[in-house]
């Protein structure tokens, strides 16, 4: 059984389609539910099996499953790409228009076909990113998910996006942070002199979660002891409008 | 850290777990590792899966990885659908659709091991 998802309000919403109920091998139920809207649905099910009522406070839908015999992961993964022309001015309606969903994830299989059939970030070109988030949580402040939380962010030269972004994707999947919850998801943001990288976790103001995040990123990618790292909390970024100005510095 | 909506008992944390290693060869090669894997089936609300980088790695080469996922969206430039196109190459001469190479790392920047670098 999938963990609850911390949630302030109930609702109860009944959705009614075709389902199937796969039993995985690990005894984990997956519950796969057909929508019409590409949106990522996942909200809990309790399950009875003529029709799902979905309240939160239960079980998470997986849209995905391992398939036989592959490695499951923690949590489902989805991949976004969002890419912005620079002539056309940052707003929220445009972001989630410009954002886009890839697939979802639900083993270490699945996840390397995906990610070998995507483009290095280091060969993407433009104002690009790649985000990697949990199955349920859009990458954007304004989610739920992300309404009280921040990301750390690294900036790196050129050149070494691809394989920062392979380490720290790998570093989320295989849950090396120990944050339980918190990670939220990752995220490499291509631009013009620089690349940055991302991790956005649940609670900014949670100082044990963003420090043991903090020093995970130093072993996992290896940096210099010298490296800076900045958080934002994603309400200073909805204030100011930018993702990586006026962050605060961590040395 | 999370908050769950039920309410678990409290356990105490099971403090070790015994792992007989008869031969040497059988200690992880990792310093940071234990021997049996890092799999801790004994966390706090329950068994939690973690994989090394090492081993998310090695399962790259199954052949499963090799078929491209069900409903890839076609974005040039960013995702690769299966062409078959010979001259689908990145700059770094890797082929998109035959990954044969087996680890990735030592591919796009030529450095093989993890040392620190000038960021």
């Amino acid at each position: 059984m999938k963990r609850t998802r911390k949630s302030q309000t109930v609702t109860m919403t009944t959705v009614t389609g075709p389902t199937t109920t796969t039993t995985i091998t690990d005894g984990r139920q997956c519950v796969q539910v057909q929508v019409n809207t590409l949106s990522s649905i996942t909200t809990p099910v309790c399950l009875p099996p003529v029709s799902l009522s979905v309240c939160r406070q239960c079980v998470q839908v997986q849209t995905v499953c391992p398939g036989a015999g592959e490695h499951p992961l923690q949590y489902n993964y989805t991949f976004w790409y969002s890419r912005r022309t620079p002539s056309r001015p940052a707003s929220s309606q445009s972001y989630e228009q410009n954002i886009r969903q890839i697939g979802t994830v639900a083993s270490v299989e699945q996840f390397w076909r995906f990610y070998s059939h995507l483009v290095r970030p280091g060969d993407l070109s433009g104002h690009s990113d790649f985000h990697l988030f949990k199955e349920g949580i859009k990458p954007m402040w304004e989610d739920e998910s992300n309404r009280s939380g921040g990301k750390w962010i690294i900036r790196l030269r050129k050149g070494l996006a691809s394989r920062f972004w392979e380490n720290i994707i790998l570093a989320m999947l295989g849950e090396q942070f120990m944050v339980g919850e918190e990670i939220c998801g990752a995220v490499v943001s291509i631009r013009f002199q620089e690349d940055i990288l991302s991790i956005w976790n649940r609670t900014s103001n949670d100082q044990m979660t963003t420090s043991r995040i903090r020093d995970t990123l130093r072993r996992v990618l290896n940096l210099p002891t010298n490296t800076i790292m900045e958080y934002k909390t994603h309400n200073d970024s909805l204030r100011d409008n930018s993702s990586f100005r006026n962050t605060k510095i961590s040395l | 850290m999370s908050t769950d909506v039920q309410k678990t008992t409290a356990k105490a944390i099971p403090s070790t777990r015994r792992v007989t290693i008869s031969d040497s060869a059988h200690m992880p090669h990792d310093y940071s590792t234990t021997p049996g894997g890092t799999l801790f089936s004994t966390t706090p609300g329950g068994t939690r899966i973690i994989y090394d980088r090492k081993f998310l790695l090695e399962c790259r080469s199954s052949p499963v990885t090799k078929t491209p996922p069900k409903g890839l969206p076609v974005i040039p430039g960013v995702t690769s659908p299966p062409s078959g196109d010979p001259t689908e190459k990145t700059q770094n001469g890797e082929l998109l659709n035959n990954n044969n190479i087996p680890a990735p790392e030592g591919s796009n920047t030529g450095d093989d091991s993890q040392f620190e670098m000038d960021i």
